[in-house]
């Protein structure tokens, strides 16, 4: 027997996912509605184009409703773990378009670059500044370090493929990787401090 | 494990966490993981700093249009596992429920009411036939070619956002949705097309939630007999 939507609302995002398992469709579109938006925009991120991008948060949400019982608490949250599905959809979605580039975006001040936009809760509120937070947070990088980590994460490319297209030892991109995501984990700690 | 072995591993680490290591890398790479309590430890580390990256984009409005087609396919995936496990639901059961039966009596009321039939004239449909009814302002027309429907309503005013049109057709006292959820366009026509028409004895169409609905939650906006 599905949950009503009322009572949906009210559970935990891993309180809903079982019930996904179950295919529970007000459970499902609870959590669609909780975490589509930020799936939508980091697959638009990604590919570049709001038709494609519809289309990747789609099979996305239809493949967690199709596997809903995979999902594993002990690694992580759910809208992490959501997430990160969409990321790997929309990267397959940049290498199954042959011969098309993905949108990569090197100047700092248009990946940090923040447009209006409607602020339809107090939560994504909050979402929205901490958001623009963690873009400071990332926009504090070097260059050279912000470059690999978004040619690995939004670009889908290997630590290989980039050490190609700059023109640089592997050791010198792992490396910049790592630096990269030790001062954005420093600046979390910070922040949290 | 000795320290510059171990600094090798460690060097693959971040690579790893951005999904940047090749496919025969990260086999490798997992098979040191299981064993190694410190690239553990250091992958703990890094996860937070991980999922800021998708956290940092810039929000854009989903289009509405993303929601209604994900739930239509997943209550359509519903309707079709339980179609395939149960009897389907009769029709007296529908009844039962106060807002479904509030619709089923406005659809009988509607369904007795005169409808128009005509018979295609273009000559080219071989056996295709349209009814046309009007009924509170709208024009509704059920063209028929084969076993297959396509119901076309004019005169609808703009829904509210939240709304979307489905389609259902009751066949042998059974109400079935037909799985194809629609909008009127800006001149107020709306068109679906309803894929198997084998015994239907009348259409109807309801105002759902995005996604719709697997049983009419209100009265219908225009239910139409079907002539045999």
């Amino acid at each position: 027997m599905p949950v009503r939507r009322e009572k949906a609302e009210r559970l935990a995002d891993e309180e809903l996912m079982p019930l996904v398992g179950r295919k529970d469709p007000e459970a499902f579109e609870v959590l669609f509605d909780r975490h589509g938006g930020a799936a939508f925009s980091l697959a638009y991120r990604i590919v570049g184009d709001r038709a494609a991008a519809e289309e990747v948060t789609q099979e996305a949400f239809i493949s967690v409703w199709r596997s809903g019982a995979r999902f594993d608490a002990a690694r992580g949250s759910v809208r992490s773990w959501l997430l990160s599905v969409v990321r790997n959809r929309a990267i397959d979605f940049l290498r199954s378009r042959a011969g098309k580039a993905p949108k990569l975006t090197f100047d700092d001040d248009s990946v940090l670059e923040q447009r209006p936009a409607t602020e339809r809760t107090e939560e994504e509120a909050l979402r929205r500044e901490t958001a623009g937070e963690l873009r400071g947070a990332i926009g504090k990088l070097p260059g050279e370090q912000s470059k690999v980590i978004e040619l690995a994460y939004f670009g889908g490319f290997s630590h290989s493929e980039i050490a190609q297209m700059l023109n640089l030892p592997m050791g010198t991109v792992k490396g910049r990787m790592r630096l990269g995501l030790e001062k954005i984990r420093g600046e979390l700690a910070e922040g949290l401090a | 494990m000795s320290a510059p072995e171990h600094s090798r591993w460690s060097e693959d680490l971040a690579a790893y966490v951005l999904g940047a290591l090749g496919n025969g890398e990260v086999a490798d790479f997992e098979r040191h993981l299981e064993g190694c309590s410190r690239c553990q430890e250091e992958l703990r580390w890094f996860e937070p700093a991980l999922q800021t990256l998708p956290e940092s984009v810039e929000r854009q409005e989903a289009p509405p249009s993303l929601r209604a087609n994900l739930m239509a396919e997943v209550r359509g995936e519903v309707r079709e596992a339980k179609s395939r496990s149960a009897p389907a639901r009769s029709w007296r059961q529908w009844i039962r429920k106060p807002a479904v039966g509030f619709a089923v009596v406005a659809l009988l009321v509607a369904g007795v009411v005169g409808y128009e039939v005509g018979k295609d004239d273009s000559g080219s449909g071989g056996g295709a036939s349209t009814v046309v009814r009007q009924v509170d302002g709208l024009t509704v027309k059920m063209v028929q070619e084969g076993s297959a429907g396509t119901l076309q309503i004019e005169g609808l005013e703009p829904l509210p956002s939240d709304k979307v049109l489905e389609a259902w057709v009751e066949r042998e006292g059974e109400v079935e949705a037909v799985p194809a959820l629609f909008v009127p366009d800006r001149h107020g026509h709306a068109e679906a097309t309803i894929a198997d028409m084998t015994g239907v004895e009348v259409v109807m169409v309801t105002e759902e939630p995005p996604g719709g609905s697997e049983a009419p939650t209100g009265e219908p906006i225009m239910s139409m007999k079907v002539p045999s």
